[in-house]
Formats: structure tokens, C-alpha cells, sequence
């Protein structure tokens, strides 16, 4: 990745020998950003369309990532701000605890997902966000505390605090359920 | 010795230091409670990864791909990279999935354990499970760049992990063919993940020569270890020498 302006001047249109190398490593991460983001979201069109927005962001701020930096951490970073805005301008209210809709899009989405794969995410789903990221990051995309720390922008002991705490209310809602939603 | 929740999860997650852990894993050996606030921790971890991974092996949405080309007359290579995971053969024994995700529980350990080759390839200790017999003997001293023939072990990867050990994928060439990747703790091999290898890796080719023949839950274990690059054949040889110790 060669650090110069040139990403900048032609943001996202671009298809130089640098800005190659980073979408083929954009379509390698594409599964694991995928994974992150429905864990995020719980709603796969949700997850998707942030996994959109967070290619398009990347994109156009390829000159912003360091060339020692993983992608993969930088990438996790975008789609979990990109979540956060998306949160706020939505107003946290309106979609995240509408159960009729979003039970709507899970059925719809989910043909044939394992009735555990809805429990786990209605339990996520309920989690704080800053809970449910921790968890995502460390458990399920199996980042470090140190990644997922800065990727959160916290100090670790903030994050590890947030990563028990998540676990705890986890534990709690699913040792509960066997599997199916309540 | 009282362990706190936080160093427990903690241990559960690989973060604590070599001497907290030596103590930590002492303790479980003794402490059934403690052993078991550390397999609560682990059955959580493969809960949530047996339930988001299946996400892993969906087919990518055009347009997602279409925003990361960005212009529409791209050449395909990148494609190939990515649909590799999903052409890869399908995981031919789905419950896997749980234990692939994190480390073997005692609980499920049992199905695989009585597939083993007599002489016992794993053992498990303090929760843990560890490399034994010939496996272990091939993870410690066989290099994938001078690996015999006929060996019952042969060894694929061999690369440094981000918390600083070194592992090392395998595939142990007996009738029920098990494929795993494993890390050196201060005296054992400790098995990351461990799956039933698919009959024939055919397809898989060109994307990581040795680790094609993997199934996917174990590419997708070495994928989240693995700091930078697989070690090349110098390199090998030489953590051999230093025993495998960072």
C-alpha cells in the first residue's frame, strides 16, 4: 500500500496498482465482514448494507490506512463507526426494539437459518452496543484484546469490562433458551 | 489460590501471561469449579461462533462485490481469492462447526476421540486438549519441507501466531482422516481446532498450497491466528532448533 496522495484525489474511482491490492483484500475480508456485521445488526439486509457503506468508506480513505496496519482491524473499525452512525441517525428507539419488523426480515432473510442462529442474535441484539461489539470482535471474530481495544477506541480495561459484562447477559438469555426464540 | 472472573475469561480468551496461566492451568487441575468457569466461558465462545459462522460460507452479494470493484471490467483474480471459501468442499460433519470454532470441550470430545487411530493422537488435560504420541512426535520434529512420504502425520503450515506461539496444521493420514492445527505451549502441543479432513481437496488449489487441504474450519482457525506469513522452510527449521519456543 503505498502512502501517497493519490487515493484522495481519485477517491473510490480509481483502480491503481495500490488501490488493487487493497480490493482484493476487501473481497478476501468480504465473509468476516459479512459475519461482523450481522452480529452487529442481527438483520442480514441491515448487515449488508453496512458492509456496503463500509467498502465505499474504505474506498475512498484507502490513503488513511497504514501500511503495518492489519486491513482487517481497520476494516472491523470502519464497519463498527459506520453501525454507530447509522445508529444515531436512526435514533436508537425506532428499529433496533421494533420486534414485529425485524422479526419480519429475520424469517424473511434467514431461509433455513438454524433456529440457533436467531437466538444468538436476539440475544446479541439486546445487548448495549458497546457490549455486543466487544463480544463480536473478541469472541466471534476472535481479535485480540489489544485489537479489539483499539478498534473500540477504549483502553483495554474498558473493553475487557464491557467483553464480561456481555458475556454475563449472554450467558443469562441463553442459558435460557435451548435454541429456539422465545 | 482464587482466580478472579476476569482472569478466567481472560485465560478462556488466550490473553493471560505465561506465568498467570501455568498457574491458572495448575489450579484447574485440582479445581473442578475452576475448570468449569473456564469451559462455561469456551461454550459460549463456540455457541456464538457455530451460530454466526455459517455466514462465513454464504454466497457474497453481487453488489457487495460490485462496490469493492468499484469499475465493472475488472479482471476476476480478486473473485477467485474470495469464492474459494465457498467452493472449498462443504463441512462433511456440521456439529464440528461448535468445536472448530473454539477449543475442543471435554463433553464433545468423546465421538472424536473414539475415531482416532489407536495410540491416541490427542489426550485431554485440565480441559485442554493436547497433542500426543505420533502426532505430537511430528508436530515437534517433522518439517513440512522434508517430510516422508508414508509419514501418519503430515504437516502443512507452520506459522508464528499473534499472541507469539507457534502453530502448525497437520493432517494425520489414517482411515478417518483428521485435520487440525495446533499451537506450542511451554510443553505440549495444544490443539486450536480439530476436523474431519473432506475425502479429496480437489478444488481448492492455488489459494495457500499447503493449507488447501484443510477444511474450512481449520483454514478459518489459521486465518484468525496467524501473524503475518506462514514461516518459510529456513524459518521452520529454525523454531525446530529453538523448540518451538518464541
Amino acid at each position: 500500500m503505498e502512502e501517497n496522495g493519490t487515493h484522495e484525489r481519485n477517491a473510490g474511482i480509481d483502480v491503481g496498482a495500490s488501490s488493487q491490492e487493497l480490493r482484493e483484500g476487501l473481497v478476501t475480508l468480504l465473509p468476516r465482514l459479512r459475519r461482523f456485521a450481522r452480529a452487529l445488526t442481527r438483520d442480514v439486509h441491515d448487515a449488508d448494507d453496512l458492509v456496503q457503506i463500509a467498502l465505499e468508506r474504505a474506498l475512498t480513505r484507502a490513503g488513511q490506512l497504514r501500511p503495518d496496519a492489519p486491513l482487517s482491524s481497520w476494516m472491523f473499525g470502519i464497519v463498527r463507526n459506520a453501525w454507530l452512525d447509522e445508529l444515531r441517525a436512526r435514533g436508537r428507539r425506532t428499529r433496533l426494539f421494533a420486534p414485529a419488523e425485524s422479526g419480519e426480515q429475520v424469517g424473511d432473510a434467514s431461509h433455513g437459518a438454524p433456529a440457533d442462529l436467531l437466538a444468538v442474535q436476539e440475544a446479541l441484539s439486546r445487548l448495549p452496543e458497546e457490549q455486543r461489539a466487544a463480544v463480536a470482535l473478541v469472541l466471534i471474530e476472535g481479535l485480540s484484546y489489544k485489537e479489539a481495544a483499539h478498534i473500540m477506541e477504549v483502553p483495554i480495561g474498558t473493553l475487557t469490562s464491557r467483553l464480561a459484562r456481555g458475556r454475563e447477559a449472554l450467558q443469562e438469555m441463553l442459558g435460557e433458551t435451548t435454541g429456539a426464540l422465545p | 489460590m482464587n482466580f478472579s472472573d476476569e482472569t478466567v475469561m481472560a485465560y478462556a480468551d488466550g490473553e493471560l501471561d505465561a506465568a498467570t496461566r501455568a498457574a491458572l492451568e495448575a489450579a484447574m487441575a485440582l479445581d473442578e469449579p475452576l475448570a468449569q468457569r473456564v469451559a462455561r466461558h469456551r461454550a459460549l465462545r463456540g455457541r456464538l461462533r457455530a451460530a454466526l459462522d455459517p455466514v462465513l460460507d454464504e454466497p457474497l452479494p453481487e453488489r457487495l462485490l460490485a462496490s469493492v470493484r468499484g469499475a465493472p471490467a475488472q479482471r476476476p483474480a480478486a473473485e477467485v481469492t474470495a469464492l474459494q471459501r465457498k467452493a472449498a468442499p462443504r463441512w462433511s460433519w456440521p456439529q464440528w462447526g461448535a468445536i472448530a470454532a473454539s477449543l475442543v470441550g471435554g463433553a464433545l470430545l468423546g465421538p472424536l476421540l473414539s475415531r482416532t487411530p489407536a495410540g491416541g493422537a490427542v489426550v485431554t488435560r485440565d480441559g485442554q486438549v493436547l497433542a500426543s504420541g505420533a502426532l505430537a512426535r511430528a508436530l515437534t520434529g517433522q518439517l513440512a519441507s522434508r517430510q516422508p512420504p508414508g509419514a501418519p502425520v503430515q504437516i502443512g503450515v507452520s506459522f508464528r501466531a499473534r499472541n507469539g506461539d507457534y502453530c502448525r496444521t497437520f493432517v494425520l493420514r489414517e482411515k478417518n482422516a483428521l485435520a487440525g492445527l495446533a499451537c506450542r505451549g511451554h510443553e505440549a502441543w495444544r490443539l486450536e481446532v480439530l476436523a474431519q479432513n473432506p475425502a479429496e481437496p480437489a478444488a481448492a488449489a492455488g489459494y495457500r498450497p499447503a493449507a488447501s487441504a484443510l477444511p474450512p474450519g481449520v483454514a478459518r482457525t489459521l486465518d484468525e491466528l496467524i501473524a503475518g506469513e506462514p514461516l518459510d522452510a529456513g524459518a521452520e527449521a529454525a523454531a525446530r532448533e529453538r523448540g518451538w519456543q518464541p
